[in-house]
């Protein structure tokens, strides 16, 4: 049995190996994402920005032909994300993976990645573990120690002593809310007060009133887009902490794809972040404007440029590399680039783009009438903070 | 169906030949063709609960979830070998299960289905807080399993994980055939059909039923363990609604009561889900609405009676 067995295993490793060879002319890359479900807009950027990508750069990179596969990975389910990646590798023989919105799907094909020696690029998942799982992954979206660290910072800067954190009691808002105190602390500043709210709440008068006669400077927070963030902030306003002063201080929550829906309340809301659709650049612009043209509907925000930004990382390993796993990885590190979010270093060792954080102010645009994320400073080439931590 | 019954080991027979069948006509899918099998035992152990002994659950994802955390939690910090790992799950599982059915089965109806689901979200809170433990949300990590009775290495194209579960699934399918037979299993059906006059013949009802939860909640376990060695990984999700609800469907979808029926629903609901999901990324969800609704309505008894529908049909002509 044990003979028959590893005898197979042998020879379907062989045939993975020749198919390897033989298919140089052209190169297969899996995106695992949601296509369908609550998180299906995740799927949809992605597989948008990677359109605009191969529009604006053709589908050739170096000698190689390249092709997309897209598999649907629901919600955050490992074992899910794990066939399915194990398929693309078997049976779809696939050189390089992309996508990946959720930690616990990312984290479930590390062994796979050591095994067959395929780069990974997470086009989302942010929690700083992931990459020291394996060598093979590299991330161009964004870590939480990324952006709340220079928030604190910041903060501290701008005369800023205390603050009370509020985030959802879930993985990244307590990894948010841990480099959060740990910066502003660093700094020396005072915390008053660590709340950490259920998921499923949706009355956040308690938490507001608690802060509020706490009376520190600003409040932190961080929460899962959609419902949640509306009603604290509708919250934040209708309790008077904007009037008493207390600044809202946070990361992602004023992200484009629920921007609009804010209306006024939004306005003056402080995060720090890595992208806004705001950033004025002129790559930025042609960046949105191919978007927008070629995907009407489509709001371009962290998800859009996470994905291109993927895709421009692959397009290099291919052409430097080929089909060679580690020596594409090789090639990945070091790699400058200039982005529609600004200049970006894949950093050799967190294997996390280094990258700018922006602090931003949430305005109505004078000539669109939009609300838009304004850049009101840059933390400049900011590493993935939260390495070995 | 009943006249196969009848020669000796003939479903024995069948069931090793679907299962090495499978083996070679799906060499790149053994990962997909896995988890086809896990959750195979998963609602075996449902189909044992509510089909054999009627109790309404909604939340045997908090029995599979413990097997799961058990098992990984085991490998990473006892011995990553594969069985003791097993056997823990399947006691993990059982355990709660007895605890928490000793409380449950003392309600029925409604109250019995919100009960079984509050288990559930309460085991997924507790091990949403106990970050330090299970990893949170991030997920328990480091399971790294050694060979299967320290001979088949886990291997990338996934030959072994496959046979291994195949052959706990077989295992686990025979000793539910074996209980369906015996007096026990025949109480359970009396259990199922009217609580009232087992117990006016004198059959321990609640005794029997704690058993029959506790019975399946080891075999959850075992399923949840398996899913924890195969993926090395185990996530909150495990707990989540949507696990027990899909198997549930799986379940009606093939037939309750039946042994084949939760193997046929689990084949069919999988399969359909992975073609249609691998054609159309967007918009598979529709196949598969249509096809329970075609199911409940046009077969109420599951797929498992649709050579029987189709002979009716035939004979009518």
């Amino acid at each position: 049995m044990k003979r028959t067995i590893s005898g197979l295993s042998a020879a379907a490793m062989l045939l993975l190996g020749t198919s390897l060879g033989a298919q140089a002319d052209t190169i297969k890359v899996g995106v695992v994402a949601p296509f369908s479900g609550p998180f299906a807009l995740y799927g949809k950027q992605f597989q948008e920005a990677i359109q605009v990508y191969q529009a604006e750069h053709g589908t050739t990179a170096g000698e190689h032909e390249i092709e997309f596969i897209y598999k649907d990975s629901g919600g955050p389910n490992p074992d899910q994300a794990r066939s399915l990646t194990q398929e693309l590798l078997i049976k779809d023989r696939v050189d390089y993976l992309a996508g990946y919105v959720f930690t616990p799907n990312a984290m479930a094909v590390a062994p796979l990645l050591d095994q067959s020696e395929t780069p990974l690029v997470i086009f989302n998942a942010a929690t700083s573990a992931i990459n020291a799982q394996s060598d093979y992954y590299l991330r161009t979206s964004y870590t939480l120690w990324q952006v709340s660290m220079p928030m604190a910072e910041w903060a501290y800067d701008q005369g800023i002593r205390s603050v009370v954190t509020a985030v959802s009691d879930y993985g990244p808002g307590i990894d948010a809310e841990n480099a959060f105190v740990a910066a502003f602390q660093e700094a020396g500043g005072e915390i008053k007060d660590s709340i950490r709210m259920p998921m499923s709440t949706t009355d956040f008068t308690p938490f507001i009133q608690s802060i509020r006669d706490q009376a520190p400077d600003a409040l932190f927070t961080f929460l899962p887009g959609g419902p949640p963030t509306f009603g604290f902030t509708k919250t934040y306003n209708e309790n008077g902490l904007r009037d008493e002063g207390i600044m809202f201080l946070g990361t992602a929550e004023t992200e484009e794809s629920n921007l609009q829906a804010f209306g006024d309340a939004a306005i003056g809301l402080t995060t720090a972040y890595h992208y806004s659709a705001d950033h004025d650049s002129d790559l930025n612009r042609a960046f949105i404007a191919k978007n927008t043209e070629m995907h009407p509907d489509s709001v371009t925000n962290w998800a859009t440029i996470g994905a291109y930004d993927g895709t421009h990382l692959i397009y290099e390993m291919v052409e430097a590399a080929g089909t060679d796993g580690p020596a594409a990885i090789e090639a990945a590190k070091g790699l400058e680039w200039e982005s529609p979010r600004g200049p970006l270093v894949m950093d050799p060792e967190t294997r996390t783009v280094v990258q700018n954080v922006y602090i931003r102010e949430v305005e109505r645009d004078e000539e669109s009438g939009l609300l838009v994320n304004r850049e009101k400073g840059v933390i400049a080439t900011v590493g993935d903070l939260g390495w070995g931590k | 169906m009943t006249r196969l019954m009848r020669i000796p080991f003939a479903v024995e027979a069948l069931l090793i030949a679907l299962l090495v069948i499978a083996f070679f006509a799906f060499p790149y899918n053994l990962a997909f063709v896995t988890r086809i099998l896990i959750m195979v035992l998963f609602v075996l152990s449902i189909d044992l609960v509510l089909g054999f002994a009627g109790i309404a659950t909604l939340g045997q994802a908090a029995l599979y979830g413990t097997g799961a955390y058990a098992a990984g939690l085991f490998a990473v910090h006892v011995t990553a070998a594969p069985l003791p790992g097993l056997l823990i799950g399947m006691v993990a599982g059982a355990a709660l299960a007895f605890l928490s059915g000793l409380v449950l089965l003392r309600t029925k109806g409604l109250t019995l289905i919100m009960l079984t689901i509050a288990v559930a979200q309460i085991c997924q809170e507790v091990a949403n807080k106990a970050r330090d433990v299970t990893g949170g949300a991030d997920g328990l990590r480091g399971i790294r399993m050694e060979p299967v009775l320290g001979l088949f290495e886990f291997d990338f194209i996934g030959i072994t994980a496959y046979w291994y579960v195949a052959i706990v699934v077989f295992i686990v399918f025979l000793a539910l055939k074996r209980l369906a037979a015996a007096p026990l299993g025949l109480s359970l059906r009396g259990i199922h059909e009217s609580p009232e006059r087992m117990l006016a013949i004198g059959a321990p009802v609640y005794r029997r039923q704690v058993l029959a939860y506790t019975l399946g909640g080891g075999i959850a376990g075992i399923a949840g363990a398996l899913a924890a060695q195969v993926t090395q990984l185990v996530s909150l999700e495990v707990y989540s609604f949507t696990l027990s609800a899909e198997a549930l469907i799986m379940l009606i979808l093939g037939g309750t009561g039946r042994l084949w029926g939760a193997i046929v629903g689990v084949v069919l609901f999988m399969t359909v889900h992975h073609v249609a999901a691998s054609a159309d990324p967007y918009n598979w969800l529709f196949f598969i609405g249509f096809m329970v609704l075609g199911v409940v309505f046009f077969l109420p008894g599951g797929m498992i009676r649709l050579p029987q529908a189709l002979l009716r049909l035939g004979r009518q002509r």
